[in-house]
């Protein structure tokens, strides 16, 4: 009897306990991949993407990750609980305010991180004409760069030699660096098309000219930039380089 | 004169002389236009006396109009009376003795200042008859002057000085003649000034020569033939070293007819042999250029010494050995930092550690867990094996820290590796854990060496970690401690603490050990914490129970804040495990590094509790011991109410002193130590050289003459120029312009002349 007490009472404390510190946002330091909402436009063309590719982080990785998809305004007060934010669309978009393009630099110059992905794939596409007017009105004294091939983002997990995507409109992704850290990438070649899947585990869009290869590609690619993000520069440490530099001679020469 | 000075009121006993000055501001301008305007003017009021009929009156009229114009000549030219008083000066002969330590070298039996007091007692009635037409004035010189009266010269004239720089004896001479009352310096010297090169002579000091513009006849006291000497003459070295890298220092060795000889050159600290090396002495080469390398094993004020043998003969010997000090100090700090996960967390830490210019970090991140599928073949992946066996065998000393972030040691690390961590803390090693679901109970730490060296228990809880949001608390009774220094002010740093934007998760089933430190905690109480210090053998350890302090960097920037605590916060903690000198709670410092002979070391000290409170009026025990020497009294003092003290010290010889300071506090003692030393000047003996070279050049420069005293030399033989040099000792000036009589005077003869000319219908 004296012992059923004794559990009756440590497991009443522990429901208390449970009580009193209860949960308020679930996996705050788990990553959260939010898209930007903005006005004009499509705002949200491959809505199954982000889930997608972060059940592919989760599968492949050791990276904790939120999968409910979260949507923000750039003028949102919880936009810096989440340092990556994911901009997508297929049309032309109605310039951000000065107020939000200076949240947004100070969100980027101070921590965050950016991935546009143009998904009209299509080459000088609407989407296309704002992004560049949008990032020029960002930074205007730092345009977008070509991201060179010994970037971080080409070996923070997979060694890549090529920029895949839905569809191939441009072999590079280009970015904008601040301080040696790259801040902000600009893919034109549909990754969340790519990487989207439904429910039941069939791609949303089939990849242009490529295949089965093309899309995972894609998908390494965005495994890789969640990386860059959480760990930056970290496989440039002299202690990676030996290794990584051996593999990536065999893996060009193939 | 004396009408004058009486008709201006003033004293013609005070005055003798007076001058007229004109003063016009631009004289040519004002010449130039009265040359033509006032002969035109005059041309024109001749003629247009024509009508007056009487030659006088016009004769009268011109003469008032010339009269008019003069004195207009003379306000422009604002003439002024000067009257002076001024005396003829006696020129000035300068005697200049240098009284450095180098003069107490012996060159022939005697020291080299014998050869200067003996032609000084020989030529004395020279000097004497000298004094007649000039001040003869006696200075001792070395790197100062100092002026001395003729009759105490003999008597107080001592090689004791331990520095030569004629420049600036050159600059003062200059400063106390006007000129051009000096019309000659004699110098007597060895010329071993240590400013100079050898057979060079500065910039500086030929512009100072030039300057006093007088003859420097120079008398070398002794000559180099003979001086045998061996001596270690300068060394080049850092102020700082670092731990374990090695250290170049260069010296320069010099020799004089020591023959052809190899000599030992030595490197020690204390009795230990670092370095030895062979200087081939040859007869025909007065300096050796040496390098020396050696490693420094630990961190501190080191002090080393070069040591040369002593020979029979040598004129010096103390030069044949020389000590230096050099900080040895960290290169960089070495951090291991393992990351269960890549996380905001882990980012943001990494971002400040990898930018902390002290830091050299290492860091790994678990990419990957064993039941993850990348997809893809090893040869695709940049991961790279996790090398657990080097980390936490082979270089697991090297660290200066170890951070486990959210980290689970199984199955990157063995368990066994888990007891290495605990040995080098035990020996001074400093640990970290930060918070997650993969740390302490969540990471497998229960019952393992971790949880003995962390200072807090690992109790069994159905949760051990949670997402809640809560504002940290202080503990206020380590508000003082340097890990929570974000401001130095206590009050704005309690505000900054509060103002940081509330973190989002907590470790839970840690209970702090007895002698733990709980600086801040949940807001539950002390049963909940999240930032623990403590310490486990001769290391630190420490944990943060939370995994969401990035919040306190990025959020805080959108919120108008700044990452700057976020940084400062994490510096504070890495300063503290490592036990950076301003962390630890018995601090021991003397005002001075280096003092001269002869002057009062202050030797300061500081005591903290252990939660950093000042020790107020407690005991400590201070010894101070000269190296090589016995201990010396130990000392027995209190501090203050800001837990402070300092003792005065006057060391009695020169020399390298440990000051070491021991106390017990709260059932611990603690003690300090620290080294600092006291110069005898022996810069005289680095260069004993004669520098005949410079001596020579000084004479060749100012027109003076060279010579090298024998002990029977004339002096007689010095001619000076006497010229009549007259001194303006006050003056008084009187202006003849700018006073009312001239403009009435003036405008008199107007007057007159406007009245005459309407008399004589002239309009």
């Amino acid at each position: 009897m004296q012992k059923l007490f004794t559990i009756f009472v440590l497991v009443l404390f522990f429901v208390t306990w449970g009580k009193n510190i209860s949960p308020a946002v679930a996996g705050y330091s788990s990553l959260t991949l939010p898209w930007i909402k903005y006005q004009g436009g499509n705002d949200n063309p491959r809505p199954d993407a982000l889930r997608s590719l972060l059940a592919q982080v989760t599968r492949r990785t050791s990276i904790e990750v939120n999968r409910e998809p979260v949507a923000l305004n750039i003028s949102d007060p919880d936009l810096f609980r989440h340092p990556f934010i994911y901009m997508g669309g297929d049309e032309g978009f109605d310039p951000f305010p000065e107020k939000d393009l200076k949240v947004l630099r100070n969100y980027l110059s101070y921590g965050g991180f950016l991935l546009i992905d143009d998904n009209s794939a299509q080459a000088d596409s609407a989407f296309d004409t704002s992004v560049r007017k949008m990032v020029s009105a960002l930074f205007p004294q730092n345009p977008l760069r070509k991201i060179q091939r010994d970037h971080s983002i080409f070996r923070s997990f997979y060694l890549l030699n090529t920029v895949s995507g839905r569809s191939i409109v441009k072999p590079y992704l280009e970015g904008i660096s601040i301080k040696g850290r790259t801040v902000l990438i600009y893919s034109s070649n549909d990754q969340g098309g790519a990487w989207s899947r439904n429910k039941l585990g069939h791609w949303n869009y089939d990849v242009i000219a490529g295949g089965h290869k093309q899309r995972q590609l894609a998908i390494r690619l965005g495994v890789n930039i969640i990386m860059y993000a959480l760990t930056l520069d970290y496989k440039k440490d002299m202690v990676h380089l030996p290794i990584i530099l051996e593999r990536l001679r065999r893996y060009n020469s193939r | 004169m004396n009408g004058l000075t009486k008709l201006l009121g003033i004293d013609p006993e005070v005055y003798n002389q007076w001058q007229l000055h004109w003063s016009p501001e631009d004289p040519a301008v004002i010449y130039g236009v009265l040359g033509v305007v006032i002969p035109i003017a005059l041309w024109f009021f001749w003629t247009s006396l024509n009508r007056v009929g009487s030659r006088s009156r016009k004769l009268l009229l011109f003469v008032l109009r010339l009269a008019a114009f003069t004195l207009l000549l003379l306000i422009l030219l604002k003439p002024e009376l000067e009257f002076r008083k001024s005396q003829t000066l006696k020129n000035s002969i300068a005697v200049l003795l240098d009284n450095s330590k180098s003069l107490s070298i012996k060159t022939d039996e005697s020291p080299r200042i014998d050869l200067i007091k003996k032609a000084l007692a020989t030529n004395a009635s020279y000097l004497e008859k000298l004094g007649q037409d000039f001040n003869v004035d006696y200075y001792f010189v070395s790197d100062d002057i100092e002026k001395a009266a003729a009759r105490t010269v003999e008597s107080l004239y001592q090689p004791h000085r331990p520095f030569t720089n004629l420049t600036r004896v050159f600059e003062e001479l200059a400063e106390h003649y006007p000129r051009p009352s000096l019309q000659g310096v004699f110098l007597f010297s060895d010329g071993a000034d240590l400013t100079q090169e050898s057979g060079e002579i500065s910039r500086n000091l030929v512009e100072r020569i030039k300057a006093l513009d007088s003859p420097i006849h120079t008398l070398q006291a002794g000559s180099n033939e003979g001086f045998k000497d061996l001596a270690v003459e300068s060394v080049s070295a850092s102020d700082f070293g670092f731990v374990q890298q090695p250290l170049r220092i260069s010296l320069t060795v010099f020799s004089s007819a020591m023959g052809n000889r190899n000599v030992p050159l030595v490197l020690k600290e204390g009795d230990r042999i670092l370095v030895s090396k062979i200087v081939e002495v040859r007869e025909d080469t007065k300096r050796y250029e040496v390098e020396l390398e050696f490693i420094p094993q630990s961190a501190g004020k080191r002090i080393y010494s070069l040591g040369l043998p002593k020979f029979a003969g040598e004129f010096i010997l103390t030069n044949n050995e020389k000590e230096f000090e050099i900080n040895v100090v960290r290169d960089r700090i070495r951090i291991l930092h393992l990351n269960g996960r890549p996380s905001w967390d882990s980012r943001y830490l990494r971002e400040v550690l990898a930018h902390n210019p002290k830091v050299d970090l290492l860091s790994f991140f678990i990419l990957r867990n064993i039941g993850d599928d990348v997809e893809a073949p090893t040869t695709e992946l940049s991961l790279i094996p996790f090398p657990s066996n080097l980390l936490f065998d082979d270089y697991l000393s090297s660290f200066d820290l170890i951070v486990f972030q959210n980290f689970k040691y199984d199955p990157f690390i063995d368990k066994k590796y888990l007891g290495n961590i605990r040995k080098y803390v035990q020996n001074g090693g400093a640990f970290l854990m930060i918070g997650g679901e993969l740390s302490f109970q969540g990471g497998g730490y229960s019952r393992t060496p971790i949880e003995e060296i962390l200072p807090v228990i690992f109790e069994e809880t159905p949760r051990v970690f949670v997402d809640e949001a809560f504002q940290p608390v202080l503990n206020q009774e380590f508000s003082r401690h340097p890990i929570l220094h974000l401001e130095k002010d206590l009050k704005l740093n309690q505000e900054v603490w509060s103002s940081l934007p509330p973190l989002q998760s907590i470790n839970l089933g840690l209970t702090p050990k007895k002698e733990a430190h709980v600086l801040a905690q949940h807001p539950k109480g002390a049963s909940v914490p999240l930032l623990v210090a403590g310490e486990f053998g001769k290391g630190r350890t420490a944990l943060l129970a939370t995994d969401s302090v990035w919040s306190w960097n990025f959020r805080n920037v959108g919120g108008g804040g700044s990452g700057r605590y976020f940084q400062r916060f994490w510096n504070n903690i890495i300063d503290w495990l490592i036990a950076e000198p301003e962390t630890r709670r018995l601090q021991l410092e003397s005002d001075k590094e280096q003092y001269r002979e002869g002057e009062q070391a202050l030797i300061k000290f500081k005591l903290l509790k252990k939660n950093y409170q000042p020790a107020v009026d407690t005991k400590v025990q201070l010894t101070l011991k000269s190296l090589n020497k016995e201990s010396g009294p130990e000392t027995e003092l209190k501090t203050d109410e800001q837990g402070e003290g300092v003792f005065p010290f006057l060391p009695a010889r020169e020399g390298f002193y440990t000051a070491r300071i021991k106390a017990d506090l709260e059932g611990e003692s603690l003690a300090e130590e620290i080294m600092f030393s006291v110069l005898k000047d022996t810069a005289e003996f680095e260069k004993p050289l004669i520098n005949e070279y410079l001596l020579k050049k000084i004479s060749e420069l100012s027109g003076g003459s060279y010579r090298i005293l024998n002990g029977s030399d004339d002096l007689s033989t010095y001619q000076f120029a006497n010229p009549d040099v007259r001194l303006k000792s006050h003056s008084r000036s009187f202006s003849l312009w700018d006073n009312w009589w001239a403009y009435s005077l003036m405008v008199g003869f107007l007057v007159v002349d406007w009245f005459l000319r309407r008399k004589s219908g002239l309009s």
